[in-house]
């Protein structure tokens, strides 16, 4: 595990955000995309179907318990680059809330607007988003606010264009690279005005309260998590 | 500032005048005829209204909504329907918009590939000739999109920025399968808890010719008037479409019975209940008669 630096530290209280270049690499990587590139196409047409029946957006798409799906989707929820630095903010007592694995068609507008996904009050929350595939300047990439994680800041009013946000900054990244957010903070994803669909997992956590998530919630995968510091992560019993 | 209910609809019984296509909703022997309709416009001091063709497509099936904005030139503007494969959309669109009092045309479907991956060109959806000419003509295009279109909107709404659009119904897309009638008569359509259409049709705010019905909150609600659990949406409309960009309407005359047309006067500042008296004028009837373009009303 690894943890994080007294700079990167301050960047996260002052700014709300840590980019980790290269966060998932080599096989690993080959792994991740692989599993991804399957599952989706597998879960494509039961999505499309959910579309015409009203129950799922058009305009992206989630692999339905991925976590069950492939062991390198469990794999990251705990990975070194970046898991030293969610215990840290949680002062070593974080749980999985959940992950997504998202494809984001090209469209004329982003297929969401600015916003946050927690009141300042809640419990810490973070967010991290991992690039599947290359993520270019204008193909969905992520967008946050600086700063609006604080409780002084804001408030803040959704734009109607994504690039009309005040304060706000992108980051276009290669695959591998991991975003971490504090997500009472404004985000988004941006345009994506490519031909290329974008391909990201975004992994959900929170400083653990009592009660958050029941033992049941991750009891699919129980038997992939042997240690206790997963079986914690995943609220899973001892 | 005149009061606008823009979204109703009349008809009456089957004849050879007026003929039409029945349906459990509308049967032959059924009418809900537009002085029914301005009876209780007078009563509850709504001024004007706009008249959505249903029972049928075809120019002899507008015949009564004709002789109804023929009748009453200073109270209702029209909107008709488009026969799906009609092999000249354009043709019957301006027959049947030419002088009448038609300001615009209904879609359903967007003739577009179901798959967003597989969306490219505008140009290849089946109802693109219908913007052409609606762009051409200044028709004004009322969509109430099922949800597998939601994706192709966009799409439209760009290639046409000069053409004016409204949402209807709050914007929602019907899924396949999720509409039924209720005890009332009423259609309800089953949708889930998180509102999906975030991710479509809210998303179109940007497009400063897209305007959004705040009606038919009877069908999604699963509570009684005034449906407060779908306050919210109201407030993401609002927070997103902008003040000027909202009109107000009733679904006459599925409304009727419950919860009936005066309380349906009343629905926005219940659930807008912030809105200042100049914003709830414009949403009751002034952005109606700006953007659909509402003739001055003989007193």
């Amino acid at each position: 595990m690894i943890r994080p630096t007294p700079e990167q530290k301050t960047q996260w209280e002052q700014e709300g955000y840590l980019v980790f270049e290269n966060a998932i690499q080599g096989d690993d990587l080959k792994r991740l995309q692989s599993a991804f590139d399957f599952w989706a196409a597998e879960c494509k047409e039961e999505w499309l179907d959910r579309v015409e029946a009203g129950e799922a957006a058009a305009t992206f798409y989630d692999i339905p318990n991925p976590l069950e799906k492939d062991p390198i989707f469990i794999d990251i929820i705990d990975y070194p680059s970046y898991y030293g630095a969610l215990m840290e903010f949680t002062d070593d007592d974080l749980i999985l809330l959940g992950p997504q694995v998202r494809t984001v068609a090209p469209w004329p507008v982003s297929y969401t607007g600015w916003h946050p996904d927690v009141g300042k009050n809640n419990p810490l929350h973070i967010k991290v988003q991992i690039y599947v595939n290359d993520v270019a300047k204008g193909s969905g990439e992520f967008g946050f606010v600086p700063g609006s994680h604080k409780p002084d800041t804001g408030p803040y009013k959704r734009p109607l264009l994504q690039e009309s946000m005040p304060g706000h900054k992108t980051f276009p990244g290669k695959a591998g690279t991991a975003i971490m957010f504090n997500s009472c903070g404004w985000h988004t994803s941006m345009d994506n005005a490519s031909d290329t669909p974008r391909k990201s997992i975004i992994l959900i956590y929170e400083k653990r309260t009592p009660g958050r998530i029941g033992p049941e919630q991750f009891a699919a995968i129980s038997e992939h998590c042997t240690t206790p510091e997963r079986r914690k992560l995943f609220s899973l019993a001892d | 500032m005149p009061r606008i209910d823009a979204h109703v609809h009349v008809f009456t019984k089957v004849s050879p005048e007026f003929p039409r296509e029945v349906s459990p909703n509308w049967p032959a022997e059924r009418e809900e005829p537009a002085e029914k309709l301005l009876g209780e416009m007078d009563k509850h001091q709504i001024d004007q209204a706009v008249l959505v063709q249903i029972g049928g497509t075809s120019i002899e099936h507008h015949s009564y909504l004709l002789h109804c904005l023929k009748s009453y030139p200073d109270r209702f503007l029209g909107i008709g329907l488009v026969p799906p494969d009609h092999p000249n959309p354009a043709e019957h669109m301006v027959e049947l918009a030419d002088g009448t009092g038609i300001i615009g045309f209904r879609l359903f479907d967007l003739g577009g590939p179901r798959d967003i991956f597989a969306t490219t060109d505008a140009r290849e959806f089946k109802t693109y000739p219908i913007w052409e000419c609606a762009a051409e003509k200044d028709y004004v295009l009322w969509l109430y999109p099922r949800s597998i279109d939601a994706h192709l909107l966009p799409y439209l709404v760009q290639a046409f920025p000069q053409v004016r659009v409204v949402l209807n119904h709050l914007g929602m897309t019907p899924g396949k399968g999720k509409f039924t009638l209720d005890e009332f008569g009423r259609p309800q359509i089953q949708v889930s808890g998180y509102n999906l259409n975030m991710h479509t049709t809210y998303r179109l705010a940007r497009f400063e010719n897209v305007t959004v019905h705040l009606s038919g909150q009877y069908a999604f609600s699963r509570e009684a008037y005034p449906y407060q659990n779908l306050a919210g949406w109201h407030g993401n409309l609002l927070n997103d479409f902008g003040i000027k960009r909202l009109m107000w309407a009733t679904d006459f005359p599925w409304i009727l019975e419950e919860p009936g047309y005066g309380e349906l006067t009343t629905i926005i500042e219940k659930l807008l209940p912030n809105l200042s008296e100049s914003e709830l004028a414009d949403i009751m009837g002034g952005n109606a008669k700006r953007f659909l373009r509402f003739p001055n009303r003989n007193s």
